[in-house]
């Protein structure tokens, strides 16, 4: 028996002890199996509805569904034996007698639930002769999603996901028995701005992404588990590249950041990793240079303007490239020490007012926040600007407002020093995310092989300015130097911050 | 004569135009026992006298009523009686009766269980299909708040009660008691996972009682005449009177109140009522409408009441007795069984919005003489995975009839074989089976 | 909560029930059934997508969530029906008494299958599922009326009176 609030239960008889009120499944997964479910979704309401998760329970004379009984003292629970596999094996029989099994050009191939639980827990053959139920298929539910009836299982979990977390409750179900299908609003488009969830949590290929469609198999890919960065969230991600490009971002799952979701803008916001006219070297006065050369030259405008340079960063760079940017400031005394900080609306689920991941990391390392008309870049000889993301920029009047220009972008522009900008999927690095929690950008490829990092270039502007300067060998290296610099960051490590990220410590941060 | 004699006690006025108006119920001792219970019991006192009563409610599960009422939790929240009037599982017609034609003791019976549970709002959900009960109903309800009987301060005591009217619109699966709570509230009927039960968890997530017309009715001659007496009619097990409909192949059909335990289900077919009054002999007789198994005329003997018919095989479940004679084919009413649950099934649940047109399909094969070798196995094999995997008992009240088909009239199904089809007399249909979609 | 009053697209009168329908639930969506029924009859006796759509305004509920009662019960026709519309039971105990036949004979005398109109518009016929009256089997339901205990003679009968 256990007390304070915890039961101890015996499931495939291994012994758990979880809190109360734990259902049959997350007792289960607590000792990692796997009790297969379709319906069910822990952050959802649970509707019982598709039947898959049936086990036995001693004492009850029917299979009970493990996703609607609660762990009690003492209960001992099987999820495998001869009668289990027997229900799962009829609920998955019901389940395809009338589904149209073209695996060959669903795009959920590899990742369908129905084909994976039909291996492990179907007969094999079909023993149903009818004529199967027909239904509508590639319906447009609006610019993102594409519907397939005859797919669908009815598992409601899109029904339930846009009503109960993105409160926009404009799915339904019509008819009845085994006539059913979804249906949206009369218009037929979905509004929610977090609708491409369903996609990710439909169990089968019934709901797909009109971005995604058909662009590769499952297996073709590779995946980066990193973040999103289109606002300071942080939400979790993984991102599936192909030939280093972006195919698709789908959220990971991270409780204490975006639980299982992302909206639509941040996973659609990628075309600039495919960009093919972004630069791919530096330029000095307009010509194509090794970046040793660029490095230098931009090392030498800094030191001759010193305290009449200004450095403008952006909230787009990891910590350990702002802490370069930093160190470069100290040699070069430069005073002026800015970031641009895009802000916008927000809304109560995840979408964060500041429009950048890391407004709070340049905060830290000693930049100011400035809004577009920066007061601050006025009488300057020379301007080290790094330029946000597409569509945020400083105005060009402030940039001419500036001598000399050092600039990191990602396309050409007038400047007598230019570094090629590279993109959230091409780094390693961290940043303070919303909350305050450290998180890790993870490097799914690079461009163009030539491409370096910003923090790389700045390593080596900084290399030029102070020849004692040795750039860190790896990216955590990298931020053991951040942490080592910044109080708040005491006791992280690259490690610990992990694929999860961690809260920053004690240290009250800065606006 | 027959040696069974009809004991009416809720059909008792039901011949007397006038018992429809709350004048004529009264008369006829209307609203006594809601007096009686106001004045001289507490609620606690009403819920155990139905207790004692033995009453088991008569919607077809049988559940001991005041059980049920027991359960619901002392709490803040409101609470509700949703009194379940969607009578729509096939052969039954009794609480139309009551509706029809006394309307005033079904609301005096919801009355006194509002008191007893707590409850200042009650809702009657009928099936849209009676629209003379919704209209007999909500006559009923208006004569009774403008008499102070429905509404604040009930009989000039603190005990208020509000009761309306709810239409259904034509789907049988809102009689389960889940579903017709996700109805009234709004929705699709679809039928909630239990638990929570509705006493602790139901209408607005508030504790609701969820009982059937006659279980109230019988609630208003308990307390009027005691537990005691309610106990001496019928039999243990079976307490009270219960209605009986009787319907199909039967000289005389009709609505019967009864009491169970004195004599069998074959006098009372065979006597009482007639027998089949088509010169031909019985067939099959569903005791308990159609969810329940058929009885082939060799099972008749058992003693009628629940227990008995239930060791027999079968159950009385909503009192629906269907009777059918030899001229029928075991497999053609199969199939209407068939039909109606797949038509009826809410889609909701795997097994059953999937299996339950499957299995239509493989009986409809047998109809029509198509089916195949090993097709006798997978219907039972597929009946089977639907039995105890599913959210409500929509499933079972297909699967168990069905099954009970195949294993009592199993040469007729082997007549739907194909090779076979010629050879027996029920083997081929000249009728085209026209599903209803 | 918005202020009591309709939406301009039904009658006051039907605005006036739906009104006191929203007194008697805690939460307004519960009246949804029996404003349907009233809403199904002013509109001609079916709901259309445009009727679905008022009716989702005067409610405040997504219309889709109309359109999927309107699929789930059987009394909601999303098409449009004749001026009567005829339910003959078809299940067992009518069965066993002649509903088929009564079937048969609508079919061949006045055209109609199930879920059709007659071409005169004059009726639609639907074959429902029990309709509870076991005892006086077989029986049909024309609109609110009930006709039991029906040979092809009286069926003829009532259907000839329709108008
Ligand atoms: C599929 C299905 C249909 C049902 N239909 C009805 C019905 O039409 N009327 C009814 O009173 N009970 C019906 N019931 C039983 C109810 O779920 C519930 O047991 C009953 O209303 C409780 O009332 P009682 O205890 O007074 O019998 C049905 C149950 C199932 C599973
Ligand atoms: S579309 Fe997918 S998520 Fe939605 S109900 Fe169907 S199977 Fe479930
Ligand atoms: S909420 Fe922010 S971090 Fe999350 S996906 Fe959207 S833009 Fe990206
Ligand atoms: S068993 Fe049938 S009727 Fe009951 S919830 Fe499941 S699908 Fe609906």
């Amino acid at each position: 028996m256990s007390g304070n609030g915890n039961v101890t239960l015996t499931i495939d008889g291994t012994e758990v002890t979880v809190p109360k009120g734990t259902n049959l499944i997350e007792a289960a997964r607590r000792l990692g199996t796997h009790v297969p479910h379709y319906c069910y979704h822990p952050a959802l309401s649970v509707v019982g509805n598709c039947r898959i998760c049936l086990v036995e329970v001693e004492g009850m004379p029917k299979l009970q569904i493990a996703c609607n009984t609660e762990a009690r003292d003492g209960m001992v629970m099987r999820t495998r034996n001869e009668r289990v596999e027997k229900g799962r094996e009829g609920v998955m029989e019901f389940l395809l007698i009338n589904h149209p099994l073209d695996c060959t050009i669903c795009d959920q191939a590899g990742e369908c639930k129905l084909q994976d639980y039909a291996f492990h827990h179907g007969a094999g053959v079909s023993r149903f002769e009818d004529e199967k139920v027909h239904k509508p298929k590639n319906v447009s539910w609006g610019d993102r999603v594409v519907f397939d009836s005859e797919r669908c299982i009815l598992c409601t979990l899109c029904v339930r996901f846009l009503d109960e977390v993105a409160g926009t409750d404009e799915v339904s179900i019509d008819a009845r028995g085994d006539q059913v299908t979804l249906i949206v609003k009369a218009d037929g488009k979905l509004t929610s701005p977090y609708q491409m969830n369903i996609i990710d949590l439909c169990p089968v290929g019934a709901l797909t992404s009109r971005d995604f469609r058909f662009k590769s198999r499952l297996w073709f890919m590779q995946f980066a588990d990193t973040i999103c960065t289109s606002c300071a969230r942080g939400c979790n991600t993984t991102v599936g590249v192909r030939d280093e490009r972006v195919l698709r971002m789908v959220p990971r799952h991270n409780a204490d950041v975006n639980g299982d979701w992302m909206c639509d803008h941040g996973r659609l916001h990628f075309a600039i990793a495919n960009d093919d006219e972004r630069l791919s070297v530096p330029r000095v006065d307009g010509r194509g240079v090794p970046y040793a050369v660029a490095a230098q030259r931009a090392a030498d405008l800094l030191r001759e303007a010193g305290d009449s340079a200004a450095a403008v960063a952006s909230p787009f760079m990891t910590n350990e490239e702002l802490h370069v940017l930093k160190l470069i400031c100290d040699a070069a005394g430069i005073e002026k020490r800015l970031f641009l900080n895009p802000v916008g609306p927000g809304d109560e689920l995840l979408v964060h007012s500041e429009k950048s991941p890391n407004a709070r990391g340049a905060a830290l390392l000693g930049f100011e926040a400035v809004d577009q008309d920066c007061e601050g870049v006025q009488e300057i000889d020379v301007l080290l600007y790094v330029t946000p993301r597409e569509g945020i920029a400083l105005p060009e009047t402030v940039e001419a407002r500036a001598k000399r220009r050092i600039v990191f972008a990602f396309h050409e522009r007038e400047a007598d020093v230019l570094f090629p900008l590279t993109t959230w999927i091409e780094k390693d690095g961290t940043v303070v995310s919303a909350g305050d929690r450290v998180q890790r950008l993870v490097k799914g490829f690079s461009r163009f092989g030539s491409l370096l990092t910003e923090r790389a270039a700045l390593e080596m502007v900084l290399q030029a300015l102070e020849a004692g300067f040795e750039p860190a060998a790896t990216p955590a290296q990298a931020f053991e130097r951040v942490a080592a610099a910044l109080a708040p960051f005491e006791g992280l490590t690259f490690t610990g911050v992990g694929a999860h990220g961690a809260p920053l410590g004690r240290q009250e941060v800065p606006a | 004569m027959s040696k069974i004699q009809e004991h009416r006690v809720m059909l008792k006025y039901a011949d007397d135009p006038e018992q429809a108006t709350l004048a004529g119920y009264r008369h006829n001792g209307g609203y006594k026992a809601l007096e009686k219970a106001l004045e001289s019991m507490t609620p606690d006192q009403v819920t155990e006298e139905v207790l004692a009563s033995g009453l088991r409610g008569r919607g077809g599960a049988g559940f001991p009523t005041g059980r049920k009422w027991q359960f619901v939790p002392e709490t803040d929240k409101p609470k509700y009686l949703a009194v379940n009037a969607d009578e729509s599982e096939p052969g039954t017609c009794k609480d139309r009766q009551i509706m029809e034609l006394d309307p005033h003791q079904m609301l005096e019976g919801s009355l006194l269980c509002c008191y007893a549970i707590g409850a200042e709002t009650a809702y009657i959900y009928i099936r849209g299909e009676y629209p003379h009960s919704i209209k007999a109903t909500e006559r009923a309800i208006e004569e009774a708040r403008e008499a102070g009987l429905v509404g604040k301060n009930i009989l000039g005591t603190d005990f208020s009660c509000d009761v309306w009217v709810h239409p259904g619109a034509g789907a049988y699966i809102c009689g389960e008691e889940t579903a017709l709570l996700t109805s009234l509230e709004g929705n699709r009927g679809y039928p909630r996972i239990k638990p929570p039960f509705p006493a602790v968890e139901g209408l607005w997530r508030c504790p609701t009682i969820v009982n059937n017309v006659e279980s109230l009715a019988c609630v208003v001659h308990i307390i009027n005449n005691g537990a005691e007496w309610f106990k001496g009619l019928g039999c243990e097990g079976s307490t009270g009177t219960r209605l009986f409909c009787v319907s199909g192949h039967i000289a005389r059909p009709g609505v019967y109140e009864l009491e169970c335990g004195k004599f069998t289900l074959r006098e009372l077919l065979e006597d009482f009522c007639g027998g089949t009054g088509t010169g031909r002999p019985i067939k099959g007789v569903m005791p308990g409408g159609s969810s329940f198994q058929v009885l082939t005329p060799d099972e008749l003997d058992c003693t009628f009441d629940s227990d008995s018919v239930q060791k027999a095989g079968s159950s009385l479940g909503s009192g629906a007795i269907m009777v059918f004679d030899d001229s029928v084919s075991a497999v053609e009413v199969a199939l209407n069984i068939a039909e109606f649950y797949s038509h009826e099934s809410c889609g909701q649940c795997t097994p059953c919005r999937e299996g339950s047109d499957w299995v239509r399909k493989l009986v409809a094969r047998f109809c029509r003489g198509e089916a195949r070798e090993g097709d006798i196995e997978l219907l039972m094999d597929v009946t089977d995975r639907m039995d105890g995997t599913t959210i409500c008992a929509l499933a079972e009240a297909l699967v168990w009839p069905v099954q009970s088909y195949v294993r009592k009239f199993r040469s007729e199904f082997e007549a739907g074989i194909t090779r076979r089809a010629a050879e027996h007399e029920f083997g081929g249909f000249s009728k085209p089976v026209e599903s209803v979609p | 909560m918005r202020p009591v009053s309709g939406n301009g697209k039904f009658s006051a009168e039907l605005v006036k029930r739906v009104e006191a329908l929203w007194e008697r639930y805690p939460d307004r969506k519960a009246a949804l059934l029996p404003a349907l029924h009233l809403i199904q009859k002013e509109r001609d006796g079916w709901l259309s997508d445009e009727t679905i759509r008022d009716a989702a305004e005067l409610f405040d509920v997504p219309d889709m969530h109309i359109k999927g009662i309107v699929g789930f019960y059987d009394m909601f026709h999303g098409q449009p029906v004749g001026r009567h519309v005829v339910r003959l039971c078809k299940t067992l105990s009518c069965k066993l008494r002649g509903a088929d036949e009564l079937r048969a004979h609508v079919r061949e005398k006045y055209g109609v299958l199930n879920g059709e109109t007659t071409a005169d518009g004059r009726f639609t016929f639907k074959c429902f599922e029990c309709l509870g009256h076991c005892e006086v089997a077989p029986m049909m339901l024309v609109d609110e009326e009930k006709h039991t205990e029906l040979t092809t003679d009286k069926l003829d009968a009532v259907l000839e009176a329709l108008a």
